[in-house]
């Protein structure tokens, strides 16, 4: 407590001049200003470009380039009037007029004095965003989750179609999409936020402001997005593939605008994750020091931030052939449809680790928590995301192997892709050591980490088939497709995701998760998810393409297993919801550190006050002292080892 | 110069017990024998499971070309190959739910467990064989792909492969949401089912009018994608006779579920008469 302390201590530094009340415009602004901005802005847009601008020309190919541009000049004036109503550009422009933020303004805007209204304003506080991710994802997972019940409903009723084509196409790629999005967010959201800088001994991010702003972009980028099915659709998977994307109606556009808002949102949360972590850890917290969950986090924010753009920029040309007649993807004026493939894949494979990584990373958090040992092999861990994020960049070709863009192509992608196989190995025998004769106390995280690792194996073996391009020839594009992805995104990584925020939940919310009521939904969903996907691979192993409505006799009973399976996930995931909203509402109130953790955020109380900490943290140890030493090893033999590495036996 | 041992230095300790003993030791432990134990009976459970993708894969009728033989043979080894690795991963984790026991309590259990921080031989050993695994199954499914795609002609014309019979050239074309066979060869006789006659090499141009399509030959393990703007290649040696499906495996819009039609493997003669009958004559 030297020199700092002495400089805030000096009288003579003079403060910025406090204009008006404290928060200024964004002490009026809100989610309500922020949707009246929003659909003002966008109606304004809308009747001018309607009324005053001569539209209606109509594009060789498809489809007419006035109302497209009509349609995207709308959504983006939603989504900037929007941004304006809630107050994210006030900042800028204070600065602007040269109105600097006051010490009170600053704290105003981290929600200080608001009660529960700071969750529906452009607050910077890193736990009120968390927050905030977490009801969004929950949201977006409600949507897909309600999509995901009527595609099962249309593939169960195989006598006949109960939507017409147009609206189940959209409904799949909606389906896809909402589920990608919200399974981006559901750790690096929620827990990147709120957890990660109470984790690291941290008073916020790096960046409060980019918090909010990331926040609200993301809330901004839905309604165009959903609104879609509404707008004629985008009959497109969540691939969005062109041409048929430029065919498509002008609900495209809503995929369209929306991608392109979200990876703004997803780069800004990236830059803020990656900045927080490498520059905010407590003193003494070295990288060896830092928790697995953190490096993971890391790791992901790497990835997005990297990878994201592609996906922006496929997305803004695709656009652009839609609304001012390019033809980047429309071969017939000399685009290439392949052009479009690799731009998506570049972001889309990477993206799948984004949202397995920091699960994975999570899961280990909570085993070593959960089995009282340490982390079994940090350093494997360690160069087993490296390798993850390393080798990511190079995989994307494996999910065009059946293109022909570039036949050759097949075998070093099909080398990189059984290469990012053995970083993945290195986590799992990390999660393995870690169970190495571990008691585990028996509690529903740890529980669900089990089912994730069995998940897991599954989802290993369909994917070493289908990295070979020989087998993917018959598998590319069929339903086993859909059961391995599922199995991976969904089995591991949303119930990794499930125990990942019940774990953290005491701290998040200040209550219990009740696991008794949480304990039926997860194992109904858990059940009803091996049937449906088990069948649906039997379905595709049949030979049964992906994205149909109708489909042979020799389908019909795997789907229907399928459909009967899925309702039952429904009702579990209801049961878990309900689960979640009763203990947040009235459960038993939580301790500061329920589990005996010893990671920094279990150490500052609960509910955890506006700067976190009543002093920094200092870190003399890494987080994983658990444990006795081992048994089996002669008391000669543990002298011998170094204090920081007890090799056990094996 | 001497190379005694100075007295002073301390002896190297004696008591620890040599490799041998330590591995005896430990695969003497109970817990050892059950996950050993546990992990054989899974991998017989595992193995099998190769059988049952197979037999899925063949209920329709397949496999009808040599390609889709190659493929299920590198599904079984694949299976085979990847099984232990999946298996001991499964066994510690059975281990670990009902072999070293849990802890039941609210509050969080005062006892700990052995502070295994790492082990040398267990990341070595691990490294090693899941490397090993890879480099297997790069290697496999290269000699794979490199025999597929001379069973299908990869890149090379119908008219350069020094096959005694000569291939049948095929040109394929996918549009909203159907497919339309030419025989180039055959007078450019069309047709919206595919006729090809067995054991006779059939080279196909694919290619698209509208948006992507997948042309997928189911039973012959072929798939390519059928490009606007582009042509792709593939081809396939039916071996056995009968009607075979063909389907679309890329969303194309509306009717894409609808978008297939057959292939039908029929003798020479029939082919040829078949041919006459489309206005066509075989040109050999
Ligand atoms: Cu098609």
């Amino acid at each position: 407590m030297s020199q700092t302390a002495v400089i805030h201590e000096h009288k003579a530094v003079p403060q910025p001049k406090q204009h008006g009340k404290p928060g200024g415009f964004l002490a009026q602004a809100n989610i309500f200003t922020g949707l009246i901005g929003g659909v003002v802005t966008a109606g304004v847009t809308y009747f001018i470009g309607d009324k005053l601008v001569p539209w209606g020309t109509q594009n060789a190919d498809f489809s007419q380039v006035g109302l497209n541009a009509l349609v995207f000049c709308t959504f983006v004036a939603w989504v900037i009037g929007f941004m304006a109503g809630i107050g994210a550009f006030a900042g800028p422009i204070r600065w602007a007029l040269g109105h600097d933020l006051t010490h009170d303004d600053a704290e105003y805007m981290a929600g200080k004095g608001q009660g529960r209204m700071k969750y529906w304003k452009y607050t910077t506080d890193h736990k009120v965003v968390g927050i905030q991710y977490l009801v969004m994802a929950l949201v977006l997972f409600g949507f897909g989750g309600f999509f995901a019940m009527l595609i099962r409903t249309e593939l169960g009723a195989t006598w006949r179609e109960v939507f017409d084509p147009n609206f189940y196409n959209s409904l799949i790629g909606t389906h896809g999409i909402v589920m990608i999005i919200a399974m981006i967010i559901v750790v690096a959201g929620p827990l990147g936020n709120f957890i990660m800088p109470l984790m690291i001994g941290a008073r916020d991010m790096a960046f409060p402001r980019l918090n909010a702003l990331s926040f609200w972009l993301l809330f901004a980028a839905v309604p165009p997005l959903v609104l879609n099915l509404v707008l004629g659709g985008m009959r497109d998977g969540w691939t969005a593939y062109q041409p048929l994307g430029t065919q498509a109606p002008i609900g495209m556009i809503g995929y369209q605008v929306c991608i392109i808002t979200f990876a703004f949102s997803t780069g800004i949360a990236g830059v803020n994750l990656i900045t927080t972590i490498v520059t905010m850890r407590a003193r003494g917290m070295t990288w060896a020091r830092t928790p697995i969950f953190i490096i993971g986090t890391l790791a992901a924010a790497i990835m997005g931030l990297v990878w994201f753009p592609m996906f922006q920029y496929a997305q803004l040309l695709a656009a652009s052939d839609k609304v001012i007649g390019t033809s980047f993807y429309i071969p017939q004026n000399g685009g290439s449809v392949w052009l479009y493939e690799n731009l998506f894949w570049l972001l889309g494979h990477p993206e799948v680790y984004v949202i397995i990584v920091p699960a994975t990373a999570g899961i280990m958090e909570l085993m070593v928590v959960f089995l009282r040992k340490p982390l079994f092999s940090y350093k494997m861990a360690i160069v087993g995301f490296a390798g993850v994020v390393g080798i990511s960049a190079v995989v994307w070709v494996h999910h065009m192997y059946m293109t022909g863009f570039a036949p050759q192509a097949g075998y070093p992608f099909m080398l990189s892709t059984e290469l990012i196989s053995i970083p993945f190995g290195f986590l799992v025998l990390v999660m393995l050591g870690t169970m190495w004769r571990g008691k585990a106390w028996n509690r529903l995280p740890m529980m669900i980490v089990y089912a994730v690792i069995f998940d897991k194996i599954i989802g290993g073996i369909t994917g070493v088939y289908l990295s070979d391009v020989p087998v993917d020839q018959y598998m590319h594009g069929s339903m086993f497709v859909v059961a391995h992805f599922h199995y991976m995104l969904m089995g591991a990584g949303l119930f990794g995701a499930m125990a990942v925020i019940i774990y953290w939940f005491p701290k998040m919310t200040g209550r219990m998760f009740d696991e008794r009521i949480g304990k039926i939904g997860f194992w109904t969903a858990f059940l009803a998810f091996q049937v449906t996907f088990l069948s649906m691979f039997v379905a595709g192993l049949q030979g049964m393409p992906r994205r149909v409505l109708q489909f042979d006799n020799a389908f019909e009973i795997s789907n229907w297993i399928s459909t009967i399976g899925a309702y039952f996930i429904g009702i579990g995931m209801l049961i878990f919801l309900y689960a979640l909203i009763t203990s947040w509402r009235n459960g038993k109130v939580a301790p500061s550190n329920p589990w005996g953790s010893k990671t920094l955020e279990w150490q500052t109380q609960t509910p955890v006050p506006l700067e976190n900490f009543p002093v920094l943290p200092v870190v003399t140890s890494d987080p994983y002292g658990y444990g006795v030493p081992d048994p089996y090893l002669k008391v000669e033999e543990q002298l011998d080892k170094d204090d920081n590495e007890t090799v056990g036996a094996r | 110069m001497s190379i005694e041992t100075p007295v002073d230095q301390p002896e190297p300790p004696t008591n620890r017990p040599d490799p041998t003993h330590r591995m005896k030791e430990w695969f003497s432990r109970d817990y050892v024998r059950k996950i050993i134990a546990i992990f054989i009976v899974l991998t017989i459970i595992i193995i099998p499971i190769a059988w049952l993708v197979i037999h899925f894969l063949e209920l329709s009728g397949g496999p009808a070309s040599s390609i889709m033989e190659e493929l299920e043979t590198t599904i079984f080894v694949f299976t085979l190959v990847s099984a232990p690795l999946m298996a001991i991963t499964a066994a510690v984790l059975v281990y670990s739910l009902f072999g070293w026991g849990s802890i039941k309590s609210e509050e969080p259990p005062m006892q700990e467990n052995p502070a295994i921080r790492t082990n040398a031989v267990a990341v070595i050993g691990w490294t090693v064989a899941t490397s090993l695994l890879a480099a297997f199954l790069v290697i496999w499914g290269m000699v794979e792909l490199a025999t597929i795609t001379a069973d299908s002609y990869g890149s090379t014309p119908a008219s350069q492969q020094p096959n005694a019979t000569k291939p049948i050239d095929v040109n394929v074309t996918g549009q909203q949401w159907v497919w339309t066979f030419e025989y180039p060869d055959q007078e450019r006789i069309q047709s919206d089912v595919l006729v090809v006659p067995i054991n006779t090499p059939i080279y196909f141009n694919v290619t698209s009018k509208d948006v992507i399509h997948s042309f997928w030959v189911v039973e012959m393990g072929v798939k390519i994608d059928a490009n606007p703007g582009a042509v792709t290649n593939t081809g396939f040696t039916a071996n056995k006779l009968g009607t075979f499906n063909i389907r679309c495996a890329e969303l194309c819009g509306l009717h894409h579920a609808y978008m297939e039609t057959n292939v039908q493997v029929v003798t020479q003669d029939q082919f040829d008469s078949w041919v006459r009958e489309q206005g066509g004559k075989r040109t050999v």
